[in-house]
Order: C-alpha cells, then sequence, then structure tokens
C-alpha cells in the first residue's frame, strides 16, 4: 500500500525532446517584443499617471504564447479569461479578508484554479495574477477592481497582440490553435 | 491489488504496440513545443484507437460480414450425412432449414459430442477420452439418428442489420461459435462465425 504510494513518485514516462533552434529564436523574439511593448508603455507612458501595465505573471505567461504556443494553456481563451478572472478572484479575497493576507493568499490562488477549471481558461500565470492582487500593497489594492482591466486586461491584450503578429510569421508556427 | 495510476486492464488492442521512442520521433518531427508527455499522448492515442475500433464495430453489420456459401441440411438430413458435409467443407457447424429454407436450428460438433457421450466439457479430447476407455466407437449410438434429432432448436439468428458488435455479444453470452443470419421471415441468408468476426475487424484495422 505505501510501497505503491511512494512508487507514484518516481514517473513513467521521459521529458518531451528539446525544440529546434529556430523555435528557440521564434521564442526569444516574440517575448522580447511581447513583454517589451508593455514594459514600453508601462515605463514610457503610464508611469507620470501613477497607474502601471507591467505585472510578474505577464512574464509568466511570455513562457506559454511566445514559448510553448501550441498548449492549450497558451490559447486566447485561456490567456485573458485566466487572467481577469484570477484578477478578480484575487482583489475579492484581499477585500474580503485582509489584513488575514496569510489566509487571502492561498484562497485567491486555489479558488483561481478552480475557476479556472470550471470555465476551461486554465493559465498557470493567472495564480500568480491572483497572488499578485493580495500581496502587492496599496499600489496595486487600491486599484479595487479596476486591477482586472488595467493593468491585467490592459497587458494581456498588448502581449496577445504581439503573439498574434509575431507566432505567425514564422512559416511553421501558427497561432491561436483556437480562440474560444 | 491494483496500484493506483494503473490503467483497468483491457483486451490488448492490434495495431499500437508501438513505444515511446516512437511518440518521441514523432514530436520532433513537429516543430515547436508540445505540451504533452510521451506517456500522456500514447494513453490519448491507446484510448482513441479503441473508440475507433468500437465505432467501427457499431458500423460493420451482420449482411458486411457473413458467409453466404453455406451448407445446409434438412431435419431428415442423416446425421452421418451432416457429419460428411461437415468434414468436407471444414465447418464445424451447419444450418438445418425447412422446405423453405427456413432455419429450424443449427447442428454443431457440440451436438455430435453431446450425444455421443461427452458429458463434462464438450470438446473433441474429452470424446477421444471417452473412446479410449470404451470398446467399439462411440458414435455408434446416433447412427441412425437424423439432423433433426441432433440439432440445437430454436436456432440463434440475426437479422442482417444487426452491429457486429452485438453479435460479438451474442456470441460470448451463449457461448456459441456462429449464428445464424435470417430475413424477417426467418429465411437463411448467411452464417457469421467467430471466424468472420476476426476477418472483418482485422481488415478494418489495416485499411
Amino acid at each position: 500500500m505505501m510501497g505503491a504510494y511512494f512508487r507514484k513518485m518516481t514517473g513513467t514516462t521521459q521529458s518531451p525532446p528539446r525544440v529546434g533552434l529556430a523555435e528557440i529564436c521564434w521564442s526569444w523574439l516574440g517575448a522580447f517584443l511581447g513583454i517589451g511593448a508593455v514594459a514600453y508603455i508601462n515605463y514610457g507612458w503610464l508611469d507620470a499617471t501613477g497607474l502601471f501595465l507591467l505585472i510578474g505573471s505577464l512574464g509568466a505567461s511570455a513562457v506559454l504564447i511566445y514559448g510553448s504556443i501550441k498548449s492549450p494553456l497558451a490559447q486566447p481563451r485561456n490567456f485573458l479569461g485566466g487572467h481577469v478572472i484570477s484578477a478578480l478572484i484575487g482583489v475579492t479575497a484581499f477585500k474580503l479578508l485582509a489584513p488575514h493576507l496569510w489566509l487571502a493568499a492561498p484562497l485567491a490562488v486555489a479558488f483561481s484554479i478552480a475557476v479556472m477549471h470550471v470555465t476551461k481558461t486554465l493559465h498557470p500565470p493567472g495564480g500568480a495574477t491572483a497572488l499578485i492582487a493580495v500581496i502587492s500593497g496599496p499600489q496595486v489594492t487600491n486599484l479595487g477592481y479596476l486591477y482586472a482591466l488595467i493593468p491585467v486586461g490592459a497587458g494581456a491584450l498588448v502581449m496577445l497582440a504581439v503573439a498574434l503578429l509575431v507566432n505567425n510569421l514564422a512559416p511553421r508556427r501558427r497561432y491561436p490553435e483556437f480562440w474560444w | 491489488m491494483r496500484e493506483a495510476g494503473d490503467q483497468p486492464e483491457r483486451a490488448p488492442t492490434p495495431g499500437i504496440d508501438f513505444t515511446e521512442e516512437d511518440i518521441l520521433e514523432a514530436m520532433r518531427a513537429i516543430p515547436g513545443y508540445l505540451d504533452i508527455t510521451p506517456g500522456d499522448f500514447k494513453e490519448v492515442y491507446r484510448l482513441a484507437f479503441q473508440h475507433a475500433l468500437e465505432r467501427l464495430s457499431r458500423a460493420v453489420t451482420a449482411a458486411e460480414i457473413m458467409t453466404t456459401e453455406v451448407v445446409a441440411v434438412k431435419p431428415d438430413t442423416p446425421v452421418a450425412e451432416v457429419a460428411a458435409a461437415m468434414g468436407r467443407r471444414g465447418v464445424s457447424g451447419v444450418p438445418v432449414v425447412d422446405g423453405e429454407n427456413k432455419v429450424v436450428g443449427v447442428i454443431s460438433e457440440k451436438d455430435f459430442l453431446t450425444r455421443m457421450g461427452v458429458k463434462d466439457a464438450k470438446n473433441f479430447m474429452s470424446l477421444v477420452a471417452g473412446c479410449l476407455v470404451t470398446k467399439g466407437c462411440v458414435a455408434l449410438p446416433i447412427k441412425a439418428a437424423l439432423a433433426g434429432d441432433l440439432m440445437s432448436a430454436p436456432a440463434v439468428t440475426v437479422a442482417p442489420d444487426t452491429p457486429l458488435r452485438d453479435i460479438a455479444a451474442l456470441l460470448t453470452q451463449k457461448s456459441i461459435n456462429r449464428v445464424a443470419v435470417t430475413d424477417p421471415d426467418g429465411r437463411l441468408l448467411g452464417l457469421v462465425s467467430r471466424g468472420d468476426i476476426v476477418k472483418a475487424t482485422m481488415g478494418r484495422v489495416a485499411s
């Protein structure tokens, strides 16, 4: 009984193959331009207004929408839906539970995963988006539900536009696999 | 106890005994990062293949796979002739039809064995075993019998549009090796044996 339990931890299969050099270069270019666009808007235009667009979870999304573009997790439905839904849940968790952040943080992430599953919008960086809403202090928490629109929704839209433009430049790449 | 995470046991599916290395080769041929492990892919493929087989077996009907060149005997045919006909054709069972070609029963090797005193396991080796401890031929008791005396009746029959899947289930459930295919009036159209089902399945897989 216990043996079977621990044997499950040994794994049963192997890692997928390494991608080719072209794939690596296209992934690099997409991420550079995608994060670059968001960062440029963030530091170039928004800084003066007190708003911001660049949040950590967009870096995680870049891995998926530029580096693993066939993945269901990387498709527009998951990318946009996962971020916005998780942002709403994160803000809600903070509003209901602050200052008990030790409880708000895990609840925000756990509920984000559950709701993303239910809505078929699972997108791993969504968990970070929810967490950021809880742990980032006044600069984020003062936004309230606006957080789900700016930076989260708008930032994701900019990155999606870059993904559509850059990923489809590559002769052997195609994005997205599905929209909705 | 079965290990958690193991798949439920299934009959081996033909045609998918490929290795993870084969899958890795296929994944290398597709540009871009595929977000799936070779193990998961193999499982998806196995289930999809099984699903396809089931779908195809539902689609195939008795009429498509039945043997139409069937030797049928009459109820008043002497069993000696029945046995000779079965031997000549190399079949282990024949339908029994009346004057209007309506199926009234089926005679199989099992019916012979039963009447020849084989009680427990109705197979050839039981008969041999019986032979070796008796004097004379064990077939003597049925020498004068007719097909109508030996046959299993009523015959198990199916309609021409019966799905292969249902026929397979019927054969298993009744522990028989063939069913007669009949029209709505019970007239003989053909015979579907276990062999016909195997052949039909392999043909579908190959094509």
